[in-house]
């Protein structure tokens, strides 16, 4: 058995724990003190903080969001004045995405369980990794400088020349922000590129790899090709406002249809840096909670990768009325259709994975499945939008909202709360209150379609988005879907209840409470330090034939009398 | 019973007979409102389409997922797990190749619409389209000018050529089914034809005309109505519309012009005191109504391009100083709104210049002088006077048109020698 070879991950402040300092050492108890969380070099503890930062700033993005659903309640000025109302549209759309959604996935569930899913005990640089949440942090921190230098009303798109000529203070500060959060981006997904291709343990074959590795995979990809657009292109809506240099204002002889181009190559592909990572904690979540081995697991590898290239090449779908050329249009909306196959085909994967399963209900298989219903209308209301005559009527309405609400809440931010779960007995050895999570599923998932499908009625009979107020006969609409984003608070104000209960009074969580395959089930809830104490043993992480419910483990343990050497291997090649 | 029945009966009989009296027009459903273009059945054809493909689709999906979430829980925990198949050529392949061909079909379909959308017919009619914030403008062949409302000739190509003077907006007439970005800079261009002649007395027959590319504090409001003119009267409107400040006697000027042309003031100004993205016109808190505040010459002043360093309009109107009479001060305000900039208000307000000539402002003096006879939304109180004024513009015009004809009678070819 060979040793993996690993940088140590050592710790910058504290020193290695005491003996007995705590009943078990895992990677909560190793350390003690602030500064050993804000110094640590460990990706479990770096997983965590981000965890933290992003759920903060969901309870902030969601706050902001009640703020405009309250205001449109009724026609006519409900409590605030327009301008704040932009202005809280606008915070609402630019903490979501890139301080929740964007970071959400890859930055803390990713930290967390990569290196353990691989088999590794820590990415490729830890340093690295520390320097990229402190990034986040300050980039998050520019962003309230920001809400306190006056705000910034420009729409989370930044869209020139409204952007270089709006005189609110805040503009400057959040196109700072977000330029550094660009950076934390980007060296997370370095970090997991190199982690994925150095790091695998041997019999940690391409092909053996967990599904969300794959789809991490893929959006680290994104990540590094994409950000630095979108880093240059606020740099220089930046100086165009500093130093009028004339890129975008048409009154410079710029164009300001040259910004939508920049700002889209790289947001467009940052849609799949929200959705690719969910689809692949779906795959797992599908797999693991049905109990059957994942149906089209080649395909569903290839096809994330594939969706990460074509991402590169749909941009121009969001300026079909934008005075883009008929020919552009043209060839945008056909290779937008070419992506939408991949997606459907993964729908179909899951559901044949159902198949003959044995499927437990628990929390994170319920959000799995809610993704599934989500994402499908999330993905069939694309392609009304992808058609370009009907795109046109419906392209700036509430109808666009809905979709790209049913996709990257629905689905990426589902699929995230899927996923944090699913690995939250993993992360802090403890199991939430099984009964609370299904009422606050049942909540958030009720109040999301009701918010959110409304709106697609409401954009289709030609609702502008970002109207402060609107016509009396959409009433009943904006009504109904305040109402929706109320029980949707309701919702996740108990996840928030029940999650924080588990980790004080929760039942200690046993190392498999799931019945999952992958290698972070086969090492202690927590996990400890280094993940593994010895080289874990690499098998086909979808076959469940061996897994097995252990009455006095009080989880699913692994059946190794069972399986099959021809397809385990331990320490054999590399 | 049978009465219920017979009423339900009579109703939906009643609905049937209503709904294709209005020619060129789609009714409204679920999904769509009234469509009034010739484009619009188009549009609502793929999207009808594109809707039963996916209910279908999610329909199959949806209950299979549940089925099987059904039939194959988890019973107990004590079970052995079954290998199960890893995948299947045969049902992949399927699933790939169906999909892909319903999709390049809709591509198809929603393609050609949208040449249909984009390619105006020769023969158009041309309507300039500028925008800025927070309004339109629309400018026809004859040199016409329209702010508060869109009128356009049923029956025939409209095209609109577009621009924008400050950042993108964007035209939408849902009912129309035609959007196009405004991008400055550069002209954009929109077209359709409208069979669905309006009610010119029924306001809730107009179609909306609706900015949706977010342009700032009051994009929201940046909407006018459409309204579709038979022939007839789209050339008398025309007609009008080209010298209908000069129709208009002198002294009705402010109550008859003046709502007109408060129509684009009204996004940012109020008349009822409440705040706005610039000054009410109506009573600020212990200052009194704007007409006051210049008058009184109390308003502050909060710097500007023309500052002088003093903080109220008592240093910048007067003999001698930068603006004889309050008159003047209102005029350059709507020529050069940056010159000065009243306490509290940034540099928002595009200039007029070029857009309001003197009659027009006269005219919004006049209703700044008069505002107690104004409602809050801007329309003139006493509306027996409209009428009267209404009927003296009939009589000059038709006076003119008199005249015209005899003018015509007695040299004819005379405009061509001119």
């Amino acid at each position: 058995m060979t040793t993996i070879d690993t940088p140590r991950a050592g710790d910058l402040a504290g020193a290695p724990p005491v003996a007995g300092a705590g009943p078990v050492d895992n990677y909560l108890t190793w350390t003690k003190g602030a500064l050993s969380w804000i110094f640590t070099l460990d990706h479990k503890r770096i997983g965590v903080m981000y965890l933290t930062g992003v759920l903060v700033s969901f309870l902030v993005g969601g706050l902001f969001a009640l703020i405009v659903r309250t205001e449109l309640i009724a026609p006519g000025k409900t409590f605030i004045e327009p301008e704040t109302y932009n202005m809280f549209f606008t915070l609402h759309g630019a903490v979501m995405v890139f301080l929740v959604i964007i970071p959400s996935i890859p930055a803390s569930l990713g930290n967390f369980v990569l290196p353990i899913m691989l088999g590794a005990k820590d990415v490729a640089f830890p340093r690295l990794n520390l320097f990229s949440f402190h990034l986040w942090m300050i980039g998050a921190l520019f962003t309230v400088l920001a809400l306190l230098l006056g705000g910034f009303d420009t729409g989370w798109t930044f869209y020139t020349p409204y952007s270089t000529k709006t005189d609110v203070g805040g503009v400057v500060p959040v196109l700072f922000g977000v330029f550094i959060l660009g950076f934390s981006s980007i060296f997370t997904g370095l970090n997991f590129i190199v982690t994925v291709h150095k790091m695998r343990p041997p019999g940690m074959t391409w092909f053996r790899m967990p599904l969300f590795l794959w789809a991490v995979y893929a959006t680290a990809l994104i990540q590094i090709l994409a950000t630095p657009v979108l880093a240059i292109t606020l740099m220089l809506v930046g100086l165009e406002r500093a130093f009028q240099i004339g890129i975008f204002d048409p009154a410079m002889g710029g164009d300001p249809v040259l910004f939508q181009h920049f700002f889209w190559f790289y947001s467009h592909p940052a849609v799949y840096i929200m959705i690719l990572p969910a689809m692949g904690i779906i795959s797992d979540l599908i797999s693991v909670h049905s109990h059957r081995h994942i149906f089209g697991y080649t395909f569903i590898a290839y096809s994330s990768v594939a969706i990460a290239i074509f991402s590169f090449l749909v941009w121009g779908h969001h300026m079909f009325t934008s005075g883009q050329s008929a020919l552009l249009n043209t060839i945008f909306s056909a290779i937008t259709f070419s992506v939408a196959v991949p997606s459907a085909i993964k729908v179909f994967n899951w559901l044949a994975t159902l198949y003959k399963g044995s499927i437990a209900l628990n929390t994170p298989m319920l959000y799995a499945l809610g993704f599934i219903f989500l994402f499908t209308i999330g993905g069939l209301t694309g392609i009304y939008l992808g058609t370009l005559n009907v795109d046109v009527h419906l392209h700036d309405t509430y109808f666009v909202v809905a979709h790209f609400h049913y996709v990257m809440m629905g689905s990426a931010l589902i699929g995230f709360i899927g996923g944090l779960h699913h690995w939250w007995p993993k992360m802090f050895g403890r199991m939430y209150n099984e009964n609370a999570g299904r009422i606050a599923f049942v909540l958030v998932f009720i109040g999301f379609n009701v918010t959110f499908f409304t709106q697609f009625m409401l954009g289709s009979q030609g609702m502008p988005r970002r109207y402060y107020d609107y016509k009396p006969e959409f009433e009943i609409y904006h009504f109904i879907s305040t109402i929706g984003s109320y029980v949707m608070a309701l919702g996740f104000f108990l996840t928030a209840i029940y999650l924080l209960h588990s980790l004080f009074r929760g039942v200690r969580a046993p190392a498999n409470p799931w019945g999952g395959r992958s290698l972070e089930w086969q090492c202690t809830s927590p996990p400890p330090h280094d993940n593994f104490k010895t080289t874990p043993t690499v098998g086909d992480c979808y076959d469940f034939s061996v897994v097995r419910w252990d009455d006095d483990e009080n989880g699913y343990v692994v059946d190794r009398s069972q399986m099959d050497s021809s397809t385990e291997s331990s320490g054999s090649g590399h | 019973m049978n009465g219920l029945l017979l009423s339900g009966f009579e109703i939906a009989a009643n609905l049937l007979a209503t709904a294709p009296q209005n020619t060129g027009v789609t009714p409204a459903n679920f999904w769509m409102p009234e469509g009034a273009s010739i484009q619009a059945p188009g549009v609502d054809f793929v999207f009808n389409l594109i809707n039963w493909i996916n209910y279908v689709f999610f329909a199959l999906i949806v209950v299979v997922m549940v089925w099987f979430c059904i039939r194959y829980r988890q019973r107990s925990k004590n079970v052995e797990f079954a290998p199960g198949p890893v995948h299947n050529t045969l049902l992949e392949v399927t699933w790939t190749v169906i999909p892909t061909l319903i999709l390049i079909g809709i591509f198809f379909m929603g393609f050609t619409g949208y040449l249909d959308l984009y390619t105006p017919p020769k023969n158009s009619y041309d309507i300039k389209v500028t925008a800025q914030q927070w309004s339109w403008e629309f400018e026809y062949p004859n040199g016409a000018k329209s702010t508060d409302e869109l009128v356009v000739p049923a029956g025939r190509p409209v095209r609109l050529v577009m621009r924008s003077k400050d950042v993108l907006h964007s035209l939408f007439i849902p009912d129309f089914r035609i959007k196009q970005d405004l991008v400055p800079g550069r002209y954009t261009y929109a077209w359709f034809q409208s069979d669905a002649v309006n009610d010119p007395d029924d306001p809730s027959d107009f179609r909306w005309l609706f900015c949706t590319e977010y342009c700032g504090k009051s994009h929201w409001n940046m909407n006018v109505q459409v309204k579709v003119f038979g022939e007839e009267a789209f050339d008398q409107w025309t007609k009008d519309q080209a010298r209908w400040l000069d129709m208009i006697d002198d002294e009705d000027l402010y109550f008859m012009a003046g709502p007109k042309l408060y129509a684009r003031c009204v996004t940012c100004h109020s008349l009822d005191g409440s705040d706005g993205s610039g000054p009410t016109w109506g009573p600020r808190a212990g200052m009194g109504d704007l007409w006051a505040r210049i008058t009184d010459r109390t308003g502050k002043i909060d710097g500007g391009r023309k500052s002088n360093g003093g903080t109220s309009l008592e240093d910048y109107i007067g003999p001698g100083k930068l603006y004889e009479t309050a008159e003047d001060y209102v005029r350059a305000s709507i020529y050069d709104p940056g010159a000065l900039l009243v306490s509290g208000y940034g540099n928002q307000m595009p200039t007029f210049e070029g857009q309001l000539n003197d009659r027009a402002i006269d005219a919004l003096i006049g209703m700044m002088k008069n505002l107690d006879e104004f409602n809050p939304d801007g329309s003139f109180k006493d509306q027996a006077r409209v009428e009267e004024a209404l009927a003296r513009i009939e009589a000059n015009r038709a006076a003119a048109s008199q005249g015209a004809m005899e003018q015509q009678g007695t040299t004819p070819g005379d405009g061509d020698d001119s």
